[in-house]
């Protein structure tokens, strides 16, 4: 326990911000800022991929139904190998390892994502559509407007524990040289080389910490948006001065006038 | 306004609209009737192309809705013309009232935000639930929703309503306000079609009968003369089969 106590005490710095200003920033810092740029550009990506996924086009269709099978099938460690092997070649230059593991998450967690949104887009009743489309909106228009507010806000709980996934997807990025949380902690097994139990232990209760405080806040997403879903919720409680009471079940609210 | 001629429509082998020639005139109420499976949704549902048909052609107010060569654009145009009310209300959830009202005459017609909800909430007033605007539908019964959903339909001025069964996932007390605005808009002059199991407001309301059954127009006729003295065999079974309960 002392040991714990005295490794994060003498390396607390490395953890958090690894050699920063001296060297890369890495650490905690790194592997959430990996997570957070790579979720942020995966999103938009994965819209459009869920988008291609249900057009009528066969051509948009097949090739990107071909790229989210090909991505979902193939492990993470093989596609940053890959693409760090790739990249260079395709584009003529260095690119380094964190730019690497970016262009990796996006390209994986994007295509896991368009499977949640093409769930979300599909899960809703058709009427929607027919409603949008009936009053004149057009395809974009209903998208924009009507079908992904709902659809997205539905998906809010499985977009954040796909975040939280990106997040212990991103140790993977050790093998490529990025430095971010689990490389910092290897510096340091490295450094005392006799105690890999406490540090790796550390290492672990760090992600842990992390990720049970984002499962926590999802869980808490998922309850609002269950009970919205029932009535009453979000949306404003008090009308014309009378509290509504909250919808225990489906069964619409009467009159109040 | 609303022009049938020769209408066909397949299901794979199931024949859902049989030669359908049939005409909905300007300021006229028709209510379509027949047993289920008849075709009478499919029929009101081919007027903005919710389904496409196999031959013939439909005109709205002279526009060839089921033409192969109308572009989305002229699509869309024609279907803001046309208000739409649906069984299941289908109002949009993530909106409030007053937003699902003014979302598209503001998108559609460009309408600037201060007249789009003055004009919402004059239509609100109109079906009785002007102190709902700011609730969500998940908070209003089945009837104020489809009251909503009306209002949401004339807020795009459509020259003419079609009714998609509107009453019938309501619960019986809630029947009555909704075809009391119904009643109102054919008093004031509205263009209706509307299928519907409601043979009082058939009665009341109508100014011409439509019956269907297996896809087909049996019989066209005054809601008085209907009633009264169906022609048609199968309308007599129907209706003689309604009354008996």
């Amino acid at each position: 326990m002392l040991d714990l106590i005295e490794i994060v005490r003498d390396n607390w710095v490395l953890l958090l911000i690894g050699q920063y200003p001296y060297g890369p920033l890495g650490g905690i810092a790194a592997t959430l800022i990996l997570s957070v740029v790579g979720i942020l550009l995966a999103f938009p990506v994965s819209v459009a991929l869920a988008l291609a996924r249900l057009s009528p086009w066969a051509w948009l269709r097949w090739p990107v139904t071909a790229l989210v099978y090909i991505v979902r099938g193939v492990p993470l460690l093989l596609i940053i190998l890959w693409t760090y092997f790739l990249l260079p070649l395709v584009l003529g230059q260095n690119v380094s390892g964190f730019a690497t593991m970016i262009c990796t998450l996006v390209l994986y967690e994007a295509s896991y994502l368009s499977e949640v949104v093409r769930a979300g887009i599909q899960a809703l009743p058709n009427g929607q559509t027919e409603a949008a489309r009936s009053l004149g909106h057009g395809y974009v228009r209903a998208m924009r407007h009507i079908i992904l507010p709902q659809a997205l806000y539905n998906m809010l709980p499985s977009m954040l524990s796909q975040f939280i996934s990106t997040i212990q997807d991103t140790t993977l990025g050790y093998v490529i040289n990025v430095q971010e949380l689990t490389f910092a902690a290897n510096q340091i097994n490295n450094q005392l080389l006799t105690k890999p139990f406490q540090v790796f232990f550390i290492l672990a209760i760090t992600y842990f910490v992390v990720c049970f405080t984002l499962t926590a806040l999802a869980h808490q997403v998922e309850r609002r948006i269950a009970r919205r879903r029932l009535g009453g919720g979000v949306a404003p409680q008090i009308i014309d001065g009378v509290v509504m009471p909250a919808a225990q079940g489906p069964a619409p609210v009467g009159e109040v006038s | 306004m609303i022009q049938f001629s020769q209408v066909n429509k397949w299901y794979g082998n199931y024949h859902a609209l049989n030669d359908i020639t049939a005409e909905v005139k300007k300021g006229e109420v028709v209510v379509v009737c027949g047993p289920s499976g008849s075709g009478k949704s499919t029929l009101i549902r081919t007027v903005n192309r919710l389904e496409n048909i196999k031959s013939g052609q439909l005109l709205f107010d002279g526009h060839d809705v089921q033409s192969r060569t109308n572009t989305s654009r002229e699509l869309n145009r024609l279907r803001s013309r046309i208000g739409f009310v649906f069984q299941s209300f289908n109002l949009f959830p993530h909106l409030s009232v007053l937003e699902n009202i003014t979302l598209s005459p503001m998108r559609i017609h460009g309408m600037k935000r201060g007249l789009a909800r003055e004009k919402a909430m004059q239509l609100l007033d109109r079906v009785g639930l002007a102190n709902k605007a700011g609730a969500y539908p998940a908070q209003l019964s089945g009837g104020q929703q489809q009251r909503v959903a009306i209002a949401r339909a004339l807020a795009m001025e459509p020259p003419a309503m079609l009714f998609d069964e509107p009453t019938s996932a309501l619960d019986p007390e809630m029947v009555g306000e909704v075809l009391a605005v119904m009643r109102g808009l054919a008093d004031e002059g509205m263009t209706m079609m509307c299928v519907t199991h409601e043979m009082n407001f058939a009665r009341e309301v109508a100014d011409r009968v439509w019956f269907m059954d297996a896809g087909k127009i049996l019989e066209t006729a005054a809601p008085r003369d209907f009633f009264n003295a169906p022609q048609h065999p199968r309308a007599q079974r129907f209706l003689s089969d309604l009354r008996s309960h």
